[in-house]
């Protein structure tokens, strides 16, 4: 097909496919769907206005992928069927590439069509499995089912390359992947269509589009409506995103349709206050975001309910986040792609990271507050699954909803759900405090699943003392050469008149260097008998004296038919350097023979490398290390006491 | 505060343990004292001296 320019057969103003490959034209006049057939143009009936995303985007923005140019022709609106919609933008490239650019929730997906290979059978609707891999796909990476649904078609503009009537719906599986990894699996066809590509952003498409700071103007302004229920005021501070809201004044549940507000039904007083007010402003880790909405939810374990709160925070450049309070623990939550993260038996793994499983529990939502991007209302309950790694928490929702296919004439509903992955970063209470300005918010009591043990530096420093400590040693040993002998002698002891008696011997004169330990050992052939010497070093010139005991003791014999030994036949004691000067060496001795005579060989020797003064640094060094170590052991004792999944009180490891 | 403290602590007693061992310094070494003036000029080699003075006796 080539490009056609035409009347609209609705109204008769002017058509044009610019494209060759472009099948329906939707008629800026009368927003007709034009589709062109090989004989004629037909009216395939009017599309619904489309709602304003306040998307960046528009038919005629162009862009840069992959070195080839592209113009965006054309753009579907899509329903979901949990409400909210999206929009797919019709890419056309220089090169002949038709490329499909979806956009929802901020984020962007571009993807291209792909035939399915001759021998591999794409799973039919009713077979997919959230979080299956659908295996045989032309992707270098498995790609594993994130979400299945229906769409809707809403509205169009410009020009489309299938099909498109308005109102018609179809199923569809959403995949995802590891390297951002994005697919969909389109089933208004059999065998589904294929769509593989990736999660792209505005720049790597070269797309600077002159509609975003108006989109961003534009989406901060809050909007000022009145309740249906009761009139009284009502400010919506994300009209265009906004599914739900809550009426401050009645507390009625309401439907939000692009601005426009429908009374659903009345909600039980809030069983919870949040603690930071609706509509504060903080500063989070990515920027300034306002707190929109509040929801309480609950887990249920073991017959005991545990509450939690969770803030939703929105801002246009950022889009969504949260906050949840857990018994006064803090985390900042951001969005993560479901292909992201691998997840074995108890671990789970995300950018390189392991996260051990904490809980699994289904959550349900207990009572909501404000404004939300879905239709969420008390009672929703999803799976929900937490791996934790502090400071981080990785957490899964998965939900499961029953919709209407109307192609069945019998009614049947079909199973659709998706699963949603989110990445927690604990935050403490002041820096909570401190982002939104709020006071004597309360503090925990408890430890929480992320919760980071604070003292974990003291290991790096221990680490680094210890290498240093080494170094150190090191350089004295080499520096300090090799040990030099200042004395040596045998020295006999004549018998004692009893065994209470003592002998002395002093020595001849010696020299001793300044600035090197001593070393004095002694060395006697006792056997199954001891020797004790209580020795002294004297200063001849300045009468210092440092003591020192020799303490020689050995024994052996066989007991029980084995041979034992105890001591031995040598001693050494180390004194610390003496001034260098001329010493002299007394010697006491005892000894357990005192008949006989005692026979000992006494060496002094300077500058002698030994551990001692080593050790007693490494002790010293290790001592708060090691009641930290102790602490910490307790600490994650008492972390891992609330999972589900520990020997001490675990579900599984219980049974 | 619990780093800095550990930090100074764990820088002094690597000092220590380094001066020490340039010093010849040890930790295990036995007591020193000084010899009285008056031993040392009656003789500190008497008998007397070293079991009822300096050490007190066995």
């Amino acid at each position: 097909m080539s490009v056609l320019v035409a009347n609209c057969p609705a109204c008769g103003a002017p058509v044009e496919f610019k494209s060759g490959q472009s099948i329906v034209v939707i008629c800026s006049f009368c927003r007709s769907a034009v589709a062109r057939t090989d004989r004629e143009l037909k009216d395939l009936g009017k599309v619904a206005e489309l709602v304003e995303t306040g998307s960046p985007l528009d038919v005629g923005v162009r862009g840069k992928w992959r070195d080839q140019n592209f113009e965006l022709t054309g753009r579907a609106q899509l329903g979901h069927q949990m409400g909210g919609q999206w929009d797919e933008w019709y890419a056309t490239f220089s090169n002949g590439w038709l490329g499909w650019l979806a956009e929802a929730q901020g984020r962007f997906y571009l993807t291209f069509q792909y035939p399915i290979p001759e021998n591999i059978t794409v799973p039919v609707f009713d077979q997919l499995q959230l979080g299956q891999q659908v295996a045989g796909l032309p992707w270098p990476t498995p790609l594993m089912v994130a979400e299945t649904g229906r769409a809707t078609a809403l509205g169009a503009k410009g020009e489309i390359p299938y099909l498109l009537t308005p109102g018609d719906t179809y199923f569809y599986a959403d995949l995802s992947g590891p390297d951002r990894g994005f697919g969909t699996l389109d089933y208004n066809e059999s065998p589904p269509l294929v769509f593989i590509g990736n999660e792209v952003t505005l720049a790597e498409l070269g797309i600077t589009t002159t509609r975003a700071p108006e989109r961003e103007e534009r989406r901060v302004d809050a909007a000022q409506v009145s309740c249906p229920h009761c009139g009284g005021p009502l400010e919506l501070r994300a009209p265009d995103k906004t599914e739900r809201v809550t009426c401050p004044n009645c507390n009625s549940l309401l439907d939000v349709n692009q601005g426009k507000l429908q009374f659903l039904k009345a909600l039980e007083p809030p069983s919870f206050q949040p603690l930071i007010p609706l509509g504060t402003t903080g500063d989070v880790p990515e920027g300034k975001m306002t707190i929109i909405g509040a929801m309480q939810r609950s887990v249920t374990v073991d017959g005991v309910q545990y509450f939690w709160s969770e803030y939703l925070l929105y801002s246009p450049p950022i889009g969504f986040r949260w906050l949840v309070d857990s018994d006064d623990h803090w985390n900042y939550v951001r969005a993560v792609p479901p292909g992201e993260i691998a997840e074995t038996g108890k671990y789970a793994t995300y950018q390189g990271k392991g996260y051990r499983i904490f809980q699994d529990a289904p959550a349900r939502v207990e009572c909501v507050l404000g404004e939300f991007y879905w239709k969420v209302e008390a009672g929703e309950q999803v799976r929900g699954v937490d791996y934790v790694a502090p400071p981080y928490i990785l957490s899964k929702e998965e939900s499961r909803v029953y919709i209407a296919d109307p192609e069945e004439p019998s009614g049947k509903r079909r199973v659709a759900g998706e699963i949603n992955w989110s990445l927690g970063t604990y935050v403490t209470v002041p820096q909570i405090e401190k982002a939104f300005g709020v006071k004597e918010l309360p503090r925990p009591s408890n430890i929480a699943p992320n919760q980071p043990y604070k003292y974990k530096w003291i290991y790096k420093y221990w680490l680094a003392f210890i290498a240093v400590l080494f170094v150190a040693g090191l350089i004295s040993v080499v520096t300090s050469g090799l040990p030099k002998e200042a004395f040596e002698q045998m020295v006999t002891f004549q018998p004692l008149p009893n065994e209470d008696g003592t002998q002395v011997f002093f020595s001849q004169p010696f020299e001793l260097a300044g600035r090197r330990n001593i070393r004095i050992t002694g060395e006697s052939p006792v056997d199954n008998t001891w020797v004790y010497l209580e020795g002294d070093i004297i200063n001849d010139e300045t009468g210092v004296v440092q003591s020192f005991p020799i303490d020689i003791s050995y024994y052996h014999g066989v007991e029980d038919g084995e041979s034992w030994t105890e001591g031995a036949q040598t001693d050494a004691a180390y004194t610390s350097s003496m001034p260098a000067g001329r010493y002299v060496l007394r010697l006491e001795g005892q000894w357990e023979r005192w008949q006989q005579p005692a026979t000992v060989s006494i060496k002094i020797h300077q500058n002698v490398t030994h551990g001692f003064n080593f050790l007693a640094a490494l002790i010293l060094i290790s001592v708060i290390p090691v009641l930290m170590g102790i602490y910490h052991i307790g600490f994650e004792r008492r972390r891992w006491s609330e999972s589900m999944f520990t020997e001490s009180g675990s579900d599984d490891d219980d049974d | 505060m619990l780093k800095t403290l550990y930090t100074v602590f764990g820088v002094g007693v690597v000092s220590l343990y380094a001066v020490a061992a340039m010093l010849g310094w040890e930790i295990s070494g036995g007591s020193r004292r000084q010899l009285p003036p008056d031993a040392r000029q009656n003789g500190y080699r008497s008998f007397h001296f070293w079991h009822y003075g300096l050490h007190g006796g066995k």
